[in-house]
């Protein structure tokens, strides 16, 4: 079965395996099929809890080291210098396989355990030491603000003294008093004095103003650095008050106020010679304090180096382990035989290295009782995998976002490789903008490598993941350009045109074919002629037609393949062929239209060219009758007829022919005496699961019963899908064909853009001469470039691939694309990476 | 009209906490969480919920009160968001909410201040959405006066402070009679407000609100038995919006023992359940209330913490607690209007209270008492 060779145009044949692990060996199993990356593990006891599984205490244990480990990235991180985290290629492989696997797991978690206490030790003891520091700075300030205060306060009071002003407050005459009896200044009004947070300042003077009703001189400096919290590195900034009140009582409110605000107070004394001393104090401390600072910090810095060391292989290894106990969880476990029971899918071809993979994992291991590893037969539809590589990886993308293919379903992922690109670029076409395109991706995919690895963020990652995709966009924009002839909305001339250009008296110039026929693409004459955009917007506008057609009758030809890989043979006549009927005979006649005008040279003919839009209207409007003004060929009438009888007998075809079948089939079952036995069939079911868990794995699943749900095939269901899908097809077809037209008209727009650019900007400046003319040229050449690669290349081009992705999940997977498989989601350390 | 208009300035924060409600825990996640061997079982679980990963950097063990505190701080958050999202009248709205948040906390302070606690212990222990800028400044108040004229006076709770309060020196029973009236006053002016804005959010918020003005003035009334509080007195306190007003009320301020009570709440039928069978459980509201970590503060009972009690589930408060979330719940049911915000908040609050008491029980291994907290959805 699994000797088909891979390819995209099928998912991958899949197998339901069984494997049967000795409990010694199931880690490394794990951990093997991991790296490997091909099984997908099915959950075996879906009614358990999560915290009653197996494995929850080494989860647990996991979980408790990944925190830790998150804790140093977070320390790491905070940390203003950078310190180097080595990368994980660089670092040696912790091995956590093989027989001394548990023993590095548990060294790695005392490893771990002894870090967090250290750093979370010089944490602390680095806070508690900053803490003090900020104290000591904080009084220092308080300190030298406060003298700054006191001798302003000074010069103030010896100015008033000498002014003879009677009107002094009567507060500071008894002030004078005193200082006169002293014969120094001294004040006798007490104070408090300390450090607020700059915001709460506010709050805290009008408080203090209400609770004393206006007793008190309030004054306060801003401290121009901030203090920044070491723990959170969040920044405060604080400021000095002084608060002279009279009283005791007074006093010791304004200290709890000022506790309670969250306000740091510091003793200061009046008399100025113990502020100096106490200021030289706190300025020795203060140095003092900062050696021991410096040390702790370089301590703890040298702590983080050792852990950046090895952070990156700890975080991997920490993200494996929690993976490997995580699936382990999913498996049946069975106490009594020592042995785990594994189901999963995995691609069929893949079961000899899966094998050889589990034989490793023995060796490794050191034991000598290998797992067990056998396949299911089961009527469970097995997930979708398609096989891709980097390059296809891009398509494949596309057409899964749109829905995963049912499996072994005609996969049009495989198409799109090229009809992607290729609508694309009919909506995108010109030869330097393609180019553009081409370069781009090229460069991407030649350093795609040192790419891979960056973080490229969002945006630019999902240009880099669809890099390929570019680069055959690029390739057929080149193309097409060249058959519209557009390089920068200019034109090639390539070869001998077919047209000459003559001044005719009557008409201003006037091209005369000399008989020539431009070998490829578009005739550069039609360039600037004055039909010019009539001649191309008609070819530009046929064309999209055509390649609709085509486009549409390839995508219903893709049902063939599905309906003989399904064994729907009655499918092939009750679908496909008037399917095919249907479109053919109006639209596929159109086509052949629009080719038989081309080769027709009309300029000789004795009619007038006829509208082939016209035409298709009539020719269903009014069948049978055509005016002999535009006519095309002879005989028309009688063969659109003909084709509209086609037609119109496809659809009844389409309707009645399904369901009649499935009413003959259902009626020979009864006739036979069977009856559908829909609900009996559950209660058997799980018996059977039962006994058969019991029996151990002779060729059923253990979980078979507890979710495939059994489609019921009711023949009322059937009309009514048969009637939604003979109606979505034949209105369909007109929709989609007209749907084609975007084409055209992105095509249009395109060039008409283009067109504009280069006439609003290079064409102005081209004609002028001398140094002006030369800079003028380099500003607006580099502004029209600038604006080409964002407007026209990256805007236009956004459209443009919308546009293709559309005309591909509406126009061609609506004729043909079930999409109603599940992904393949294996086991696999790499997409963990991927993830991360 | 609300249908018309009501989305241009409350659409997005009305999409907004209906999905916050949708992450509700279910009666199956409370199963699954009633499960849980240990806390960290507990934290597992946890974190398959809409709480996610809040208790994933905190180091082993886990205490209760983390998990209390880490839960509230969510729904702060939440209710932050919503704040700083909101126009008038919904900021509004959200802002009458934080103020029974304050009154507790204004309450808690002065307690805690005349017991001679630690200020900032105090304020650790206040609720975050009542937190206001001066509020350290309480600890200094003395008496009634003082406490206006210092600190309230700013604050939004003034102008109920100023009608109602007395000069008065502040004890133990006077400390409830601010509490009581200031929540009598803030209840009626809530109400007023929202009648204000009218349409369903007028509906369903007196619906909302009666109910806690009755629950408060049965409260009081049952909590003053054997107290110095006289009948008139704790007439004054009842607040004049609830559904027994004004006979109930009457007959409230008249009653001596339980029975009365009970005869008092019997016209309104869904009161009447409440006293089926709880003759002795509310005797118990009195005892247990004042075991609480708020100490002498509950004199007079006030919203005690679930798992502060200790009767069993057929507790009185139980049973207003089962009917205040069956009446947050009815609120969803509309659209349009602002009692979604306050129901969220109160659910989210009864949901953390659960959450704590099924921690509790945890920890404390009294596996048989952990099914008796009060499910939300």
């Amino acid at each position: 079965m699994g000797d088909e060779y891979p390819t995209l145009f099928r998912s991958e044949q899949m197998s339901l395996v069984q494997l049967i692990v000795p409990t010694e060996v199931a880690h490394d199993t794990i951990a093997e099929l991991g790296e490997l990356g091909n099984v997908q593990f099915k959950d075996l006891n879906p009614d358990v809890n999560p915290f009653q599984r197996s494995f929850v205490g080494e989860i647990r244990r996991i979980d408790e080291m990944a925190r830790r480990v998150r804790f140093f990235a977070s320390q790491v991180e905070k940390e203003k210098e950078p310190i180097p985290i080595r990368p994980l290629y660089d670092s040696a492989p912790l091995l956590t396989v093989g027989p001394r696997g548990a023993q590095t797991i548990d060294e790695l978690d005392v490893k771990l355990a002894e870090h967090e206490a250290r750093l979370t030790q010089m944490n602390e003891s680095y806070q508690l030491l900053s803490e003090r520091l900020r104290e000591l700075v904080e009084a220092r300030h308080v300190l030298r603000e406060t003298a700054v205060f006191f001798e302003q306060a000074a010069v103030r009071e010896t100015e008033t003294r000498t002014s003879l002003d009677d009107s002094a407050p009567l507060l500071q005459h008894d002030d004078r008093e005193q200082q006169f009896s002293s014969g120094e200044l001294q004040f006798d009004l007490e104070f408090v004095a300390g450090t607020i947070d700059r915001a709460r300042l506010s709050t805290f003077e009008r408080v203090l103003w209400r609770v004393l009703r206006g007793n008190l001189y309030m004054n306060y400096i801003d401290i121009q650095e901030p203090f920044v919290d070491p723990a959170t590195g969040a920044e405060t900034r604080k400021n000095v008050f002084i608060i002279f009140a009279h009283g005791d009582i007074l006093l010791s409110k304004i200290r709890k106020i000022a506790e309670s605000m969250g306000a740091t107070i510091y003793p200061i004394d009046v008399n100025a010679d113990k502020r100096a001393d106490s200021m030289r104090e706190v300025t020795g401390r203060l140095e003092d304090l900062q050696i021991v600072l410096y040390n702790t910090g370089a301590n703890r810095r040298a702590e983080l180096m050792t852990i950046g060391e090895n952070l990156a292989s700890w975080q991997d290894v920490v993200a494996k382990e929690k993976l490997i106990y995580e699936t382990l969880n999913l498996l049946n476990y069975d106490v009594r035989r020592k042995t785990l029971i594994a189901e999963g899918w995995c691609p069929t071809r893949d079961i000899p290295q899966i094998q050889l993979a589990l034989r490793h994992a023995t060796e490794e291991s050191g034991t000598n009782v290998p797992p067990i590893l056998h396949e299911l037969r089961t009527n469970r539809t097995p997930p979708t995998f398609h096989r891709t590589n980097k390059f296809t990886e891009g398509f494949q993308t596309i057409m899964d976002a749109y829905g995963v293919a049912t499996y072994q379903e005609v996969n049009p992922g495989l198409f799109a490789v090229i009809t992607f690109p290729f609508l694309f670029a009919v909506m995108f076409g010109d030869i330097g903008h393609g180019f553009i395109i081409t370069i781009a991706a090229a460069l991407m995919i030649l350093f795609e490598r040192k790419l891979g690895k960056a973080d490229l963020g969002e945006i630019i990652g999902t240009f880099f993941f669809g890099r390929y995709i570019i680069l055959l966009m690029g390739f057929f924009s080149i193309y097409t350009g060249f058959l519209y002839n557009d390089i920068f909305s200019k034109s090639l001339h390539l070869f001998h045109s077919g047209w000459d250009f003559r001044e005719d008296y009557f008409n201003g110039t006037v091209g005369v074919s000399n008989g020539h026929t431009y070998p490829f693409g578009l005739d550069p004459a039609w360039h600037g002629a004055e039909n010019g955009l009539l001649f191309t917007n008609s070819y530009k506008m046929k064309m999209s037609i055509v390649l609709g057609v085509i486009h549409m009758t390839f995508a219903v030809c893709l049902q063939v393949p599905n309906h003989i890989r399904f064994r729907r043979f009655s499918d092939i006549y009750t679908n496909f062929i008037p399917q095919m009927i249907f479109l053919q005979s109006i639209f596929g006649y159109l086509v052949i239209c629009i080719i038989y005008k081309w080769t027709i040279d009309w300029s000789k003919a004795p009619t007038q060219p006829p509208s082939l839009l016209n035409m298709l209207i009539s020719m269903v409007l009014s069948p049978g009758s055509v005016d002999p003004e535009s006519q095309l060929y002879p005989g028309q009438s009688t063969v659109q007829v003909i084709l509209l009888l086609l037609a119109g007998i496809c659809v009844p075809w389409l309707l009645v022919t399904k369901p009649y079948l499935e009413w003959q089939e259902m009626k020979k079952i009864q006739g036979q005496g069977y009856i559908g036995l829909g609900a009996d069939d559950a209660p058997r079911h799980t018996d059977d699961t039962m006994l058969e868990g019991e029996e151990e794995g002779n060729g059923r699943a253990i979980v078979e019963a507890n979710d495939e749900e059994h489609e019921q095939h009711d023949f009322s269901e059937v009309v009514v899908h048969q009637v939604i899908h003979t109606i979505e097809f034949c209105l369909g077809c007109v929709s989609h064909t007209a749907s084609y037209l975007r084409l055209w008209a992105l095509s249009l727009a395109h060039a008409q853009l283009s067109e504009v650019l280069w006439d609003m900007t290079i064409a102005n400046v081209l004609g002028m001469s001398g140094l002006i003319g030369i800079i003028a040229l380099l500003l607006v050449g580099a502004m029209w470039l600038v604006l080409t690669i964002a407007i026209l290349c990256v805007m236009e081009g956004l459209s443009a691939f919308l546009h293709a992705l559309r005309l591909h999940w509406v126009e061609a997977n609506s004729k043909h694309y079930e999409a109603g498989g599940y992904q393949f989601v294996p086991l696999s350390f790499a997409r963990l990476n991927e993830k991360q | 009209m609300e249908a018309l208009l009501f989305n241009v300035s409350g659409g997005f924060l009305e999409g907004i906490v209906r999905g916050y409600k949708a992450g509700l825990l279910t009666q199956n996640q409370y199963n699954n969480l009633t499960q849980c061997e240990t806390i960290e079982d507990f934290r597992t679980q946890l974190s398959a919920t809409d709480y996610g990963n809040f208790l994933a950097n905190e180091p082993l063990p886990i205490s209760t009160s983390t998990i209390s505190d880490k839960a509230t701080q969510l729904l702060v958050d939440q209710f932050n968001y919503l704040r700083s999202n909101a126009v008038e009248p919904l900021s509004k709205f959200l802002e009458y909410m934080t103020y029974a948040y304050m009154i507790d906390n204004v309450i808690l302070i002065i307690t805690g201040t005349l017991h001679g606690r630690n200020t900032n212990e105090l304020l650790q222990r206040c609720h975050p959405l009542g937190i206001f800028d001066t509020m350290p400044a309480l600890c200094v108040a003395t008496n009634v006066e003082e406490l206006y004229h210092t600190v309230l006076v700013e604050t939004p709770l003034a102008p109920y402070f100023r009608d109602s309060v007395t000069a008065a020196d502040l004890d133990d029973l006077n400390i409830e009679i601010i509490r009581n009236t200031l929540y009598k006053a803030y209840l009626e002016d809530f109400d007023a407000f929202c009648q204000s804005l009218g349409g369903p959010t007028a509906e369903i918020m007196h619906r909302i609100l009666a109910f806690e003005a009755d629950r408060r003035a049965i409260n009081i009334t049952i909590n003053s038995f054997g107290t110095q509080l006289s009948k008139e007195q704790r007439a004054k306190l009842f607040p004049t919006i609830g559904r027994l007003f004004p006979e109930g009320n009457n007959a409230l301020a008249r009653a001596d023992d339980i029975e009365q009570v009970r005869q008092a709440c019997e016209p309104v039928a869904e009161y009447r359940a409440f006293f089926d069978s709880s003759g002795p459980g509310a005797g118990r509201v009195n005892g247990g209330a004042g075991g609480g970590s708020e100490s002498t503060a509950n004199l007079l009972g006030d919203l005690g913490v679930s798992d502060e009690f200790g009767g069993g589930a057929a507790d009185l408060e139980d049973r207003f607690f089962v009917h205040e979330v069956h009446l947050n719940k009815l609120a969803f049911l509309q659209q349009f209007q602002y009692a979604v915000f306050y129901s969220y908040i109160k659910l989210k609050e009864q949901e953390i209270r659960s959450l704590t008491w099924i921690a509790e029980c945890i920890a404390q291994n009294a596996r048989d008492r952990i099914h008796d907290f009060i499910p939300t959805f």
